[in-house]
């Protein structure tokens, strides 16, 4: 990582189409600027730093910001070793470059919350390194004892005397870069663990932050896709005669999925778009409607004799059930969700001969360039990737399928082209969480000791419709189109068929000490595609687990703390934060009259969140008051930033529980907008108090973790308010 | 050719009059501040000042703001010289993704220059179109108070000579 290829470099700069029109936002950390661009005389010690001769430090970022702080938090990382203010740096999005290839997920992508865990020592090591380099340049150039020199906020510190940086810079261009400078140890630290304003607050404060869709380029045209009401379906004809009479249209083309309607605004496409006559094709999906779907999954969940995909099975398995004093089984569903990204999804492409620049907040700078290589034909070269803020991700932003269409369109029309989904398309061509029915088992001693825990789901699985397109964008150049093509429905029977998808387990059998587990999952797959959303598996699994947990508490007639205690002892991560969020909460003391209580402790993504969510029942309306919670992440870089995920969390996984279900009619997904698929809003906002387990071990995930114990923690409080047992999202009173 | 009043300037646009303000402003003005989020008047991320009032501008034919006077986000404050709320904003680290809070801005702010002491419930109905995704409704509310406050002690230390000529 830190060897400067000159290959490299040239990479970079090859590829970029000079951003033209691109309005360039005034924001604090110039975020809005992208791409990598050598400067004379700058020391460039590795991917991510340069340092200017007028000490400009400019960080190449290699993670998407999508809200979850991560500009925040990996500049911070570069600041604690480069001895620099954050807010001192120029923070640029980072091109599309293996140099920038997340260390855990093994290409350039963020998700799976596992930035500043994967990022925490190789980027502070590139930091180290540069800020060594520099300390030995000065030592040379001031003739100076380099254990002399001090670096202090960007400034060589030499008995008093100060130079900053970019003094330097020159010289220390030409020296050898240190590969393992000492890292600064945790009593050190004086950006890491400091409470400060987000770097991006002021460009998002003062509407000058760029996503995605405020991307300007010459002669740009705006297009309008009319896709397949039942995905998947294909066009068997269509009639565009009134379309292509409106005022501005220019073009209305067929693409893979659908039509383009392509105009001059994107008004005029809206407009044109409606006048479209399209026939489809039927599909399998087309014969499913939610109700014989669900039906379907009680005569799969019924029929032991599909065993399904191990998703765990130590000890005996579940086969000492009936052994134990008390045995436990409860059914429980959660339906399908919609991601719906305040930011519905865009592309733009400019297009220049053989060559395009794509325009896009992505979760995946990666997949999005490996989209336009292979759905527009360019070569991997000729493709200059600006990615920009995202307006929300959660997982949606992952997948290349809007970037896909665009280049499609600019290709077919040679002209440049801004996509721009409706809410209609973002929310009726998601790829959607998974709904899941699963039988809950388990055998309980007298004792409160959880003796045996069995599980069976029956739904689709999380992967195989996103890996099947990203095998299209990340296939190797050397493979040829057609088996990537062959390849590419590969991922979808492997996991409908031959090994269980890691998600679909995701966190429901790892938490507590039990002997003797089995999980499997029946793969009941109508095709409406499933995707990456929020703490994917656990959104879900955490509700089954964590109900069910409370239902056990009940039958042995244990506080609910006490026997999820009980039964975490190889788990000292979550029984800290339980315990934490318990003292917090005042658990177990009064409450006003008609409030309630209810407890959900979950891990995920390395960390371990515990949840009480104060709730009363007001006119047969769940009202949740207040959400006290507690993380252990390890060790926290901003903790404003820790807090404001977990509560995000709490508020995503909120409106899922309480609204959150996308629904299907004839294979057509009948939610569309905010109207049918509400949001929770601020009046119906919990206050959520927020406390972080004080921890010195490696930092862990703070994006997802605090989404999961949300749902459970309300149905929880539900019993106890009502008696009822909610075991089917969303929750709904009877 | 409808005329009106862009963040105080005059102007004038030629496009089809049913075009909503919102993309008439992005698209032909270039002003990016203000978002798109729903197109039924459903989430308020493309919410603006008309005659100082909040008004959801994906839904609202520009032939109707002829003569009006709108505000954006750019003309709430600039990075440079800050409305109060939006500094406030920026020391309460409200934004997550950020998407929303152009049109949170335009709410509260509106919310402020009629009612500069709102109560909890002043907040949570004045807010209730504003649809944040990330979850920053507590930081936003924070904020709202935060800024209010900031106005009013500002107010209250203007010094305005006339009122010293009519007293004395």
């Amino acid at each position: 990582m830190n060897k400067v290829s000159l290959t490299r470099r040239k990479f970079l700069l090859s590829t970029g189409i000079a951003a033209t029109g691109l309005i360039v936002g005034c924001s604090v950390t110039r975020a809005n600027e992208i791409g990598y661009s050598t400067v004379a005389g700058a020391f460039e010690p590795n991917s991510f730093i340069q340092i200017t001769s007028d000490s400009e430090v400019i960080f190449y970022l290699p993670n998407n910001e999508m809200g979850q702080g991560i500009l925040d938090g990996l500049t911070t990382l570069i600041a604690e070793e480069l001895r620099v203010e954050p807010g001192a740096i120029d923070v640029r999005h980072a091109q599309r470059h293996e140099d920038y290839t997340n260390p855990e997920m093994g290409m350039q992508a963020t998700g799976g919350s596992n930035a500043v865990r994967g990022q925490f020592l190789p980027l502070r090591q590139a930091a180290a390194n540069a800020a060594a380099a520099v300390r030995n340049a000065a030592a040379q150039q001031l003739n100076v004892a380099a254990d002399k020199i001090v670096l202090v906020n960007g400034m060589v510190d030499v008995d008093g005397k100060r130079y900053p940086y970019g003094q330097f810079a020159s010289l220390a261009a030409t020296l050898p870069v240190p590969e393992n400078a000492t890292l600064r140890s945790a009593e050190q630290f004086d950006q890491i663990g400091r409470e400060r304003p987000r770097l991006d607050a002021l460009a998002k404060s003062t509407g000058t932050a760029l996503f995605g869709i405020d991307a300007e380029v010459d002669d740009l045209l705006r297009a309008v896709v009319v896709r397949s009401p039942v995905i998947g379906a294909s066009l068997i004809s269509f009639d565009a005669t009134e379309a292509r009479k409106q005022s501005g249209v220019v073009a209305v083309l067929e693409i893979r999925n659908g039509v383009a309607v392509v105009a001059e605004s994107y008004w005029q496409a809206r407009k044109a778009a409606a006048l479209v006559d399209i026939q489809w094709s039927k599909t399998e999906l087309s014969s499913w409607s939610s109700d014989t779907l669900y039906e379907k999954f009680v005569e799969t969940l019924n029929d032991t004799s599909q065993k399904g995909l191990e998703c765990c099975n130590e000890g005996e398995g579940g086969s000492l059930l009936e052994n134990s004093a008390i045995v436990a089984v409860a059914d429980y569903y959660a339906p399908y969700l919609a991601h719906a990204t305040m930011e519905p999804m865009n592309c733009t492409v400019q297009i220049d001969g053989d060559r395009c620049a794509i325009y896009v907040g992505t979760q995946s700078v990666q997949v999005s360039a490996g989209a336009a290589v292979y759905y527009g034909d360019f070569d991997a070269d000729k493709v200059a990737m600006h990615p920009a803020f995202l307006g929300g991700g959660f997982g949606r932003r992952v997948i290349g399928d809007d970037v896909a269409e665009a280049v499609v369109i600019a290709k077919q029309t040679g002209r440049n082209i801004q996509v721009v989904w409706s809410r209609e398309d973002d929310m009726t061509a998601d790829f959607y969480r998974p709904a899941a029915l699963v039988r809950m088992q388990a055998g309980v001693s007298e004792q409160g000791v959880i003796e045996t825990w069995a599980v069976r789901r029956v739904g689709p699985n999380t992967m195989n419709y996103v890996l099947d397109e990203w095998v299209d964008a990340l296939a190797p150049d050397f493979l040829n189109k057609r088996f990537v093509n062959w390849l590419s429905k590969f991922p979808h029977s492997l996991f409908n068929r031959f090994v269980a998808d890691p998600s679909s387990g995701d966190g429901i059998y790892t938490d507590y000490d039990t002997a003797n587990k089995a999980v499997y999952h029946v793969t009941q797959d109508p095709g409406l595609r499933t995707g990456f959303w929020r703490s994917v598996g656990n959104s879900s699994n955490a509700f089954f687990k964590e109900s069910f947990i409370d239902e056990l508490a009940h039958r042995v007639g244990m506080d609910e703390v006490q026997f999820r205690l009980a039964n975490m002892q190889k788990n000292p991560r979550l029984k800290k934060a339980t315990e934490l969020a318990a003292a917090k909460a005042n658990w177990g003391q009064p409450l006003p009259a008609g409030h309630f209580h209810g407890l959900a402790t979950h891990s995920s993504f390395g960390s371990a969140v515990a949840q009480i969510a104060e709730v009363s029942i007001e006119n047969n309306t769940i009202v949740v008051h207040r959400v006290t919670a507690a993380i252990d992440c390890g060790m926290v870089v901003n903790p404003g930033i820790v807090r404001d995920q977990v509560e995000g969390g709490i508020i995503y996984g909120l409106t899922a529980a309480l609204y959150g279900e996308v629904t299907l009619r004839d294979g057509v997904v009948q939610e569309t907008n905010f109207h049918t698929y509400p949001m929770l809003r601020m009046a119906q906002a919990p206050t959520v108090d927020v406390h972080i387990v004080d921890s010195q071990e490696h930092p862990e995930g703070v994006g997802e973790p605090g989404l999961p114990p949300i749902a459970p923690a309300v149905a929880n409080a539900i019993f106890k308010a009502t008696g009822q047992r909610l075991r089917t999202l969303p929750l709904k009173l009877s | 050719m409808i005329r009106f009043q862009l963040n105080n300037n005059p102007v004038d646009v030629d496009v089809d009059p049913d075009t909503p303000l919102l993309w008439v402003v992005r698209d032909h003005f270039k002003l990016k501040g203000s978002k798109f989020g729903c197109g039924m008047g459903l989430c308020g991320a493309c919410t603006m000042h008309m005659n100082g009032a909040a008004v959801r501008t994906c839904t609202l034919p520009v032939a109707a703001v002829q003569g009006a006077s709108i505000t954006t986000i750019e003309g709430l404050g600039t990075p440079d010289k800050l409305h109060p709320l939006q500094q406030a904003w920026v020391e309460h680290s409200v934004p997550q993704c950020g998407y929303c809070q152009s049109g949170q801005l335009m709410s509260a702010s509106a919310l402020l220059a009629t009612n500069p002491n709102p109560s909890d419930a002043d907040i949570d109905t004045a807010m209730n179109g504003n649809i944040c995704r990330c979850g920053t409704y507590g930081k936003i509310k924070l904020a709202i108070k935060a800024g209010a406050q900031a106005i009013n002690s500002a107010t209250v230390q203007t010094f305005d000579p006339r009122a010293v000529e009519t007293q004395s």
